[in-house]
């Protein structure tokens, strides 16, 4: 293992470890998004995504707690904000909006979030400023949406190659597991029969999702990363039963998942 | 002001769009596959490097004008108006108008101009852009308007919606005409009724005026093309001075032009008789001809005169309007 992919590791389980503190005090929350999706964060993060310089959508407004974690850990944001994460008046919303930072757009409203990245892409093509990268945060559950694929026909036929789609595939949704309610199937086939580059890993492999985004700055069309991930990696303490979608976490719950993180970041 | 038949003209908008975007690099033109029906051809063919045809996919349209527009650009956006309102509303919501960014969202063929039925009939698009927290909404009358709201829109903050006669655009107004975005327009005084209208009804409620004046009644003519923000100080100020209010827009009397008088004069607590010609509760249908569409829905000249006879409680008959024939190339109201 290199450092590197240790460091994303480490990067992953701090996220996690945030995630947790922010969820806690409420007793439940988006706390599974966060888990299912720290690794492919921590591999945007660490190996791809210019804070300065690309622009990032999270487009489903739920994972944003996890966009706030990262923001932290790459010195974005000072760490004391999170405490205020969906309290009355604060800035750090549940549901990410406009007063959200350290993105540059979320959508409270699903699977908006693709259309964004690709007006930001060409408003950067018709002021010609070339080479910055557009990385859109999507979820399987938001394919869905007839919108997705407006958009997805739009970026290929534009050759919006600027344009990467970091896909959680964690099969949650509100309702249950989305394979029991769409059949989404093939997810990778079907975008590369829209024409993008796809590529299908498992999320919760650091070493995998870096190689993922490399190959996708190399390929002249839109990309995508299908990242397969669980809305319970990475926290042995949780129920088998947990609600992906809005894990409930009663304080000695907390406590367990606060202990189990610390001890393997010690 | 000109008298009916108008004169018409083509592509008023087109042209005036294509003049502004010569100057201004940060005009962008979007699309959805109604490029020529919403005269932005013009643009396309002269500026294609900052023109977008998204194609029939509006929901996505407007999430790209919503990005592009966070980025600096200016985007005017162009479909019917029943697409560029009904499809994408929470496109609109959340991508447009609660970050209250400077899309232009210009709708096409407005309530029964388009005798294509319901599925083509924007009846309520202004009152569904209305309620949009911080949307200036625009129903324009004529081609001398249309020539200067391109210009006093561009650097307008937060979201617009213009809606637009498609085809051949009547001339009604004379060539000093100024359109205000602040102020409705009180074209002509008297003391008994207050006719309020926009967009395609103006040209009816001036022909409605001649035969009430005609009749011996005193009218007070108000041009309204702004609905939000409304121009509350203006109706309240003429309503003061009349015995009752007759409002003609070309839509649904639920939420528009109609409704925004009515809040008008209840909040200032004037008590007049109001009568709102527009489509009632109800959808319209398919036809030959929009004209058969008007009269059928309430929206013709006779429509307002009886409209005002009925609100100065008059029990005799009303006078009957005159409308003028239209040769080919011409626009009368019916």
């Amino acid at each position: 293992m290199t450092t590197s992919e240790e460091g994303m590791r480490r990067f992953a389980d701090r996220l996690r470890l945030r995630a947790v503190r922010m969820v806690a005090p409420q007793g439940f929350g988006y706390l599974g998004q966060a888990l299912s999706s720290a690794e492919t964060f921590a591999a945007l993060y660490t190996c791809a995504y210019r804070p300065d310089h690309d622009r990032l959508v999270v487009s489903p407004g739920h994972y944003i707690i996890a966009a706030y974690a990262a923001a932290v850990e790459v010195g974005q944001l000072p760490e004391e904000v999170l405490a205020t994460y969906g309290q009355d008046d604060s800035d750090l919303e549940a549901i990410g909006t406009e007063t959200s930072p350290g993105v540059d757009l979320t959508c409270g409203s699903l699977s908006q979030g693709l259309s964004a990245g690709l007006g930001f892409a060409l408003a950067d093509r018709i002021k010609g400023e070339a080479g910055r990268r557009v990385f859109v945060i999507a979820s399987d559950g938001e394919l869905e949406e007839g919108q997705t694929w407006e958009a997805a026909m739009f970026a290929a036929h534009h050759g919006l190659g600027a344009v990467t789609v970091l896909l959680d595939a964690n099969d949650s949704q509100v309702d249950g597991p989305v394979s029991q309610i769409t059949t989404l199937e093939p997810i990778a086939a079907k975008w590369e029969a829209f024409g993008w580059h796809a590529a299908d890993v498992d999320g919760h492999d650091v070493a995998r999702l870096a190689h993922a985004l490399g190959e996708a700055a190399l390929d002249p069309r839109p990309s995508i990363v299908v990242a397969r991930t669980s809305t319970r990696h990475g926290l042995a303490c949780l129920p088998e039963d947990a609600d992906g979608h809005f894990i409930k976490l009663p304080p000695e719950l907390a406590d367990a998942a606060v202990r189990e993180l610390e001890s393997r970041l010690a | 002001m000109r008298k009916p038949p108008y004169p018409t003209v083509l592509k008023p908008y087109g042209t005036a769009l294509l003049e502004l975007a010569r100057e201004r690099e940060d005009v962008v033109c979007l699309s959805g596959d109604l490029t020529r029906q919403c005269e932005v051809d013009l643009f396309r063919d002269e500026i294609p490097e900052r023109f977008v045809n998204t194609g029939m996919a509006e929901a996505n349209m407007m999430g790209i004008a919503g990005a592009m527009a966070r980025r600096g650009l200016v985007p005017f956006v162009h479909t019917f108006g029943v697409f560029a309102t009904r499809r994408p509303f929470d496109q609109i919501v959340n991508a447009i108008a609660y970050p209250r960014l400077p899309v232009r969202i210009v709708g096409f063929m407005p309530g029964v101009s388009s005798p294509g039925g319901p599925s083509h009939q924007a009846i309520e698009d202004v009152a569904i852009m209305r309620a949009l927290p911080g949307m200036t909404v625009i129903d324009m009358a004529d081609a001398v308007e249309i020539r200067q709201v391109v210009r006093q829109i561009v650097d307008l903050p937060g979201p617009v919606y213009l809606r637009l006669k498609r085809g051949e655009i009547p001339v009604v107004f004379g060539d000093d005409h100024e359109f205000s975005l602040r102020h409705a327009q009180v074209l002509q005084s008297g003391g008994d009724v207050a006719i309020i209208a926009n967009g395609m009804m103006l040209s009816s409620a001036l022909s409605a005026a001649e035969a009430l004046r005609d009749a011996g009644v005193g009218v007070t003519l108000v041009n309204a093309p702004v609905v939000k923000p409304f121009d509350t100080s203006t109706v309240e100020a003429v309503a003061r001075d009349v015995r009752a209010v007759v409002t003609a827009e070309n839509h649904t009397v639920v939420g528009g032009l109609g409704s925004a008088v009515a809040e008008t004069l209840a909040e200032a607590g004037l008590a007049r008789p109001l009568r709102r010609v527009g489509i009632g509760d109800t959808f319209a249908e398919g036809a030959k001809s929009a004209p058969h569409l008007f009269r059928k829905y309430g929206l013709s000249t006779q429509d307002i005169v009886d409209a005002a006879w009925d609100a100065l409680g008059r029990g005799d008959a009303p006078p009957v309007a005159t409308a003028a024939s239209a040769d080919s190339g011409e626009y009368a109201p019916v």
